[in-house]
């Protein structure tokens, strides 16, 4: 019954209710919002670091080589020589060394020349079929297979550049012969084949007849994207087999390098950026700097919705100080009903608790609501989605504790009054 | 059944009031009479034990009031004693028969909806049982303060002033009602009043000087 009356007298007065179930549902959208995005984030960010230790790349912006080489989301810096580079990966430090190469995509999904440890890296099973062993044999990323609905043995021409609208590459189809498993990392969005095949792709753009004619020749053809990796001189000779990794000349995008001795993370930037033409990135410390470059607008956002619900405890406040003075007749006609003090007290303080928790429900659902909108942006700009269902319990009931905390202190002085109202002045003035 | 003994009460040292003594049985009814000041209402709020005597007991059958304290005073005042105000006030937000289930509830844990609509019926108000009591006229307001007064089967029933914002028709009405009830519930009465309208009809007085 006392739950039952704060309830009627929270919607007896439905404006005042509106308004600060209004700010609560902002300020704990916001917060939840925040909370989520962050968290995932960082998981995400950290996952896809796991057993990369420095990337190895052209010069250029170093954060730029890192989001490209690791999370898929901007362009390469360049092409590194693979001559060059294979000195750097047989270092006696190194514990594993994954080149990757860039050159083509399948409708906007990435095709990645690499080895089969890229995969393990990320933990990814082969679900079906098997690893690419020969070129033009490809294994899709769970994502990629459910979003395109590709099947082991599908084949497909590939696309040139990093954009789904460039231009196809008429030659050299793309064979499925495995599907990754799911590992909700950047791997789910790529389409993985050995480093011969993208050499091969692009070799071959430039010999439009060499299926039907391979042993005619022409002159390299130009790229002017600079993530196109193709060699600067090509081997003429070797049209008539498939390309080998062991093939000189040949360029690479970069190299995820995983140290088994640490000093090298301290040591071979300034080695690298010395001797040769490459520039060696720390994805840890650049992520650190892009987190602070965002940390400055995610506490914005974060005391703004604090002060939000500050207003709303305001809100609340003034609401029920105002009816209070309104309803002390009420209150001593339930004290001469047979009331007890406290059941008054308790009647103030479930009024705004209930006006939080009703704030807090609908904030907490129309977060995720935002997060459903906020993922499918950056779905489609970044592959990175956002999972609205997750729920973590111990930021979120925090909030919650926070929300009640909210409620019970903006009540206190209404409910101490109405605890110690005087019944017997309150209903001889009224 | 309710009597008093030597009951002083006094707001601040200038003003000290020695209430009357009055024994009323269950059933009968007792008028407080006496010109505005003289304590009528301070007299009804101590009989309700709103308000705490300097001296003197209460005995309700059998019970001294005047000894309990604190919820247990809120506990035997709901069960034991309604009380019919000048003004109605009621729980806003709740219906007309809302307001009588939570008086119910708070005195005894149940609602007895049932009794509540029984006291609408006899009341004649039974079809604003669901109506925001700011809905009712004064008269029926009046009336759904005498039901919730006696939604708990008090022993006593006091009235302060119940007919001073009715018409005389209203005010008959209302002066029918209580007696009635207050028979067949029995239910000790007092009314405290000046309305010369009610002397008339009374004989047992009380006036305060």
């Amino acid at each position: 019954m006392i739950g039952k009356l704060a309830w009627k007298n929270i919607w007896f007065k439905p404006l005042n209710t509106i308004l600060s179930i209004l700010l609560l549902t902002a300020s704990v959208a916001i917060i939840t919002v925040l909370i989520l995005v962050e968290k995932q984030f960082e998981e995400k960010y950290q996952s896809n670091l796991d057993g990369v230790d420095l990337v190895l790349g052209a010069q250029g912006s170093p954060l730029q080589l890192v989001l490209s080489s690791v999370y898929q989301v901007d362009d390469p810096t360049g092409n590194i020589s693979y001559d060059s580079v294979k000195v750097w990966m047989q270092h006696p430090y190194v514990k594993k060394a994954i080149p990757l190469a860039y050159g083509d995509n399948y409708v906007g999904f990435k095709i990645v020349g690499t080895t089969p440890d890229y995969i393990e890296k990320y933990q990814a099973k082969i679900a079906e079929g098997k690893v690419f062993e020969h070129n033009f044999e490809v294994v899709v990323g769970a994502d990629v297979a459910e979003k395109l609905n590709l099947k082991l043995g599908d084949t497909f021409k590939g696309t040139h550049g990093s954009a789904a609208e460039g231009e196809v590459h008429e030659h050299g189809e793309y064979s499925i012969v495995g599907i990754a498993s799911k590992t909700g990392k950047v791997i789910d969005n790529l389409i993985l084949s050995n480093i011969p095949t993208v050499w091969q792709m692009h070799h071959e753009e430039g010999h439009e007849e060499v299926a039907e004619n391979p042993a005619h020749g022409e002159p390299g053809h130009m790229h002017d994207e600079e993530e196109h990796v193709h060699s600067a001189e090509c081997d003429h000779n070797a049209h008539e087999t498939d390309m080998t990794i062991d093939e000189p000349n040949m360029e690479i995008t970069s190299v995820l390098i995983e140290f088994k001795n640490k000093m090298g993370v301290f040591m071979w930037p300034n080695i690298i950026a010395q001797n040769t033409k490459m520039q060696a990135a720390l994805p840890t410390y650049q992520m650190n700097r892009l987190f602070d470059m965002f940390g400055v607008g995610l506490n914005a956002l974060k005391y703004l919705a604090f002060g939000i619900m500050l207003i709303s405890g305001i809100s609340i406040f003034i609401a029920l100080f105002n009816t209070l003075k309104e309803r002390k007749a009420e209150f001593a006609l339930l004290r001469v009903n047979g009331a007890k003090k406290h059941q008054l007290l308790l009647v103030v303080l479930l009024e705004s608790i209930l006006l939080c928790i009703v704030g807090y429900f609908f904030g907490t659902v129309l977060g995720r609501v935002g997060i459903v909108l906020l993922s499918k942006a950056s779905e489609s700009d970044f592959k990175l989605g956002f999972n609205p269902m997750e729920i973590i319990w111990e930021k979120e009931g925090l909030l919650f504790g926070l929300t009640l905390l909210v409620g019970l202190i903006a009540a206190l002085i209404p409910a101490i009054k109405a605890y110690t109202i005087n019944i017997s002045k309150t209903l001889a003035n009224a | 059944m309710i009597s008093t003994k030597n009951i002083t009460f006094s707001y601040n040292k200038d003003q000290n009031f020695i209430m009357p003594d009055l024994f009323c049985q269950a059933g009968s009814t007792i008028l407080v009479t006496g010109n505005s000041g003289k304590g009528k209402t301070t007299y009804l709020h101590i009989l309700a034990g709103m308000l705490q005597p300097n001296s003197g007991e209460i005995l309700i059958d059998n019970t001294n009031f005047t000894n309990l304290k604190g919820s247990k005073a809120d506990k035997f005042r709901g069960k034991n004693i309604g009380v019919v105000f000048q003004k109605s006030h009621f729980i806003a937000s709740l219906s007309v028969i809302e307001n009588l289930e939570m008086a119910s509830w708070l005195a005894t844990g149940k609602k007895h909806t049932k009794r509540a609509k029984e006291l609408l019926n006899k009341l004649d108000i039974l079809e604003q049982a669901h109506k925001q009591p700011s809905q009712l006229s004064v008269g029926q307001q009046q009336r759904v303060s005498i039901a919730r007064a006696l939604m708990n089967e008090p022993k006593v029933l006091l009235a302060d002033e119940p007919t001073s914002s009715l018409d005389d028709k209203n005010a008959d009405n209302v002066i029918e009602l209580l007696e009635s009830l207050s028979k067949e519930y029995k239910a000790a009465l007092i009314i405290v009043t000046h309305d010369s309208r009610i002397k008339a009809k009374f004989t047992n007085q009380i006036t305060m000087v």
